[in-house]
């Protein structure tokens, strides 16, 4: 347990009789990057639902480091140290991209808490580094609304480099985006492996080789395998389930 | 953008001076009606607090503003000479004596079964207390119920709005201690240790004026908050916010109760200045008025949503006298309304605002070396 940033033991959520995830056991290490992939269906995303609070396990744990988090409401769970993307890129949309970053790097929860002015110079420094690091330091002033598309996905990913959580969650962090939008995101991605433990549902493979250390097949709701790049282009369940027998194009 | 929070003030600043100024130039007719309205431009305050900034779209705040008006208007009722010596030396309510069953004892105590709940109320401070207190205490049980339970948009709007003509189904219907329909009238005068605030004197337009400045400043200083952004960024995205590990029902609970506040407020001083409580002020027609005035000054700005309030009552009086327009008025408010929303959705203040960023944008294209001027004045802002 002692290095292990997220124990996954057994959880499962059954959806009246349709087990969307069944049975899933994974650790993932600290300042790993994992990826789970998987065809439409295989419980990617519902995974990321029950261990980020948005959908309650129906049986299984989740553990934060030594911490069971299972089922806790969803501010919490983001409290303890999971940080979030969502697969349609949100931010907010009236403020301006460095107020954007302001919200998210208000450390305190409650309202009371936050009843003071200004953010203080460390907040305005890192927001500073945060906006260099996303690219998006010329857009700071603009309404969030009118960013592009691809602009926006990495104000959201900005906006959880500064939550700055230990485990960052990554729902298709590339969809819909050009290609060099894509490699823009793995330089972003592979900028946090280390500081941060990674998890990234992802679909596109170029991303995947670019950034991937071990890889996750889910089908089903169940593993089907675990291991890195090679191993899992190689894996013969892999291929029959998911890739195809054309292997990983 | 500092430049621009500077004018900001400097446009707060100028409408309070101006609200100061009013006295030397009025009667005290038209004093007393401009105090009116500057109530109603609080309640366009409490309106673009929640519906602006919280983007909660509250449909009953009359509740919170009849809720307060009801409370004062209790404790002034018991403070009227006239009304008291109807029938009985006793200190009771003359309505309450019209209506006593015979027989009854002539106490506030026990003339009718509900009475008693007027008692409290001889204490003016204490109907000034209830008449904060009342709101916000409904406000925070309403917003617990519904933002824990994430009901959001539309759905709270339509509960907000049952819940106001409820409300003011049961005060007419308690007739015996809350006179029904008539509502509370010949009431007392506000009395703050000896001065007492006629409304037709100056010191009570300065009441007014000097408790809206208040409230328009606070307001203003309480959205500059970190807690006032996060609320615009839940209002925005709550899911977004709520996966940053804020406690969103708790910025909708708090603000929702602030602007219930305001509004409780706001009926405190519409009873000081005119007089009377009534029913109507929980009427929808009432509700929906506050959010066509935030909607023409601009809900997403406290100035202009209080300035909206007041332009709309003013141009409504001016209007209605004309004796043209006598019948017509209502249909060029209501004009006045589609063409905002139409071709100005964020108001008169989104008109205004446009107008100082073309002004301020101006300047830095006016000079050879307008990139590095503006990046160091913002650097040194920081």
């Amino acid at each position: 347990m002692a290095q292990s940033a997220l124990t996954i033991d057994g959880l499962s959520v059954d959806f009246e009789g349709f087990k969307a995830v069944n049975g899933v056991t994974m650790t993932v290490d600290d300042g790993e990057l994992r990826v789970l992939l998987g065809a439409n269906g295989a419980g990617k995303t519902t995974l990321m639902d029950l261990i980020s609070g948005k959908t309650k396990s129906t049986d299984g744990r989740v553990y934060l480091h030594d911490t069971d988090i299972t089922n806790w409401e969803e501010h919490k769970i983001a409290r303890a140290g999971i940080g979030r993307k969502f697969q349609i890129p949100s931010v907010f949309k009236e403020l301006t991209v460095r107020r954007n970053l302001e919200v998210a790097s208000c450390k305190k929860p409650g309202v009371f808490a936050n009843l003071r002015f200004g953010f203080g110079t460390d907040a305005e420094r890192n927001v500073d580094e945060v906006l260099e690091l996303i690219g998006l330091t010329e857009e700071q002033d603009r309404i969030a609304a009118y960013l592009s598309h691809g602009q926006t996905q990495w104000l959201e990913l900005g906006l959880l480099i500064t939550q700055n959580p230990k485990i960052i969650l990554l729902d298709e962090p590339t969809a819909g985006m050009t290609q060099a939008e894509t490699h823009k995101t793995s330089e972003i991605v592979n900028n946090l492996k280390g500081r941060h433990t990674i998890i990234v549902v992802e679909h596109d493979m170029a991303f995947v080789r670019e950034i991937a250390e071990r890889i996750t097949v889910l089908h089903l709701g169940q593993v089907l395998a675990e291991g890195n790049v090679e191993q899992i282009e190689n894996n013969p369940k892999v291929r029959e389930a998911y890739l195809g027998s054309k292997g990983i194009s | 953008m500092p430049m621009k929070r500077k004018i900001d003030w400097a446009i707060y600043a100028a409408f309070v001076v101006l609200v100061m100024l009013l006295p030397l130039v009025m009667d005290a007719f038209w004093l007393n009606r401009v105090a009116k309205y500057l109530v109603y431009g609080m309640l366009g305050v409490a309106v673009a607090l929640s519906w602006g900034y919280a983007g909660i779209l509250n449909l009953g705040q009359g509740l919170f503003f009849g809720a307060g008006a009801y409370m004062l208007a209790m404790s002034l009722k018991l403070a009227s000479t006239t009304s008291l010596q109807q029938g009985s030396d006793k200190p009771v309510p003359d309505f309450m004596l019209w209506n006593a069953e015979p027989g009854a004892p002539t106490e506030l105590c026990c003339i009718n079964k509900a009475s008693f709940l007027w008692l409290p109320f001889q204490s003016q401070w204490f109907g000034v207390a209830m008449g904060l207190i009342l709101p916000v205490l409904l406000a925070t049980i309403l917003g617990t119920i519904v933002f824990r339970k994430r009901i959001s948009g539309v759905f709270v709007s339509i509960i907000t709005l049952a819940l106001v003509l409820l409300v003011r189904l049961v005060v007419i219907d308690s007739q015996p201690v809350t006179n029904g329909f008539n509502g509370l009238t010949d009431l007392g005068w506000f009395n703050v240790a000896g001065l007492e605030f006629d409304p037709y004197i100056v010191p009570t337009y300065y009441l007014v004026a000097v408790s809206l400045s208040l409230v328009l400043v606070g307001t203003r200083l309480l959205i500059d908050t970190r807690s006032g952004l996060i609320l615009q960024a839940v209002r925005d995205d709550q899911n977004r916010a709520r996966y940053l590990g804020f406690d969103v029902p708790a910025y909708q609970t708090f603000f929702f109760a602030v602007s219930a506040a305001i509004a409780g407020f706001a009926g405190m001083l519409y009873v000081i200045v005119s007089e009377f409580a009534s029913p109507t002020f929980m009427d929808l027609t009432f509700s929906i008025t506050m959010v066509v005035w935030a909607a023409v000054g601009g809900r997403a700005s406290i100035l202009g949503a209080c300035i909206g309030a007041i332009l709309i009552n003013t141009i409504s009086a001016t209007v209605s006298e004309t004796e043209g327009f006598a019948e017509a008025w209502k249909a060029i408010i209501g004009l006045i309304f589609v063409l905002v929303v139409l071709y100005l959705p964020r108001g008169l203040a989104g008109l205004a605002h446009d107008f100082i960023d073309r002004l301020l944008a101006r300047k830095p294209t006016a000079s050879p070396q307008a990139l590095p001027v503006s990046e160091t004045s913002s650097q040194l802002a920081e």
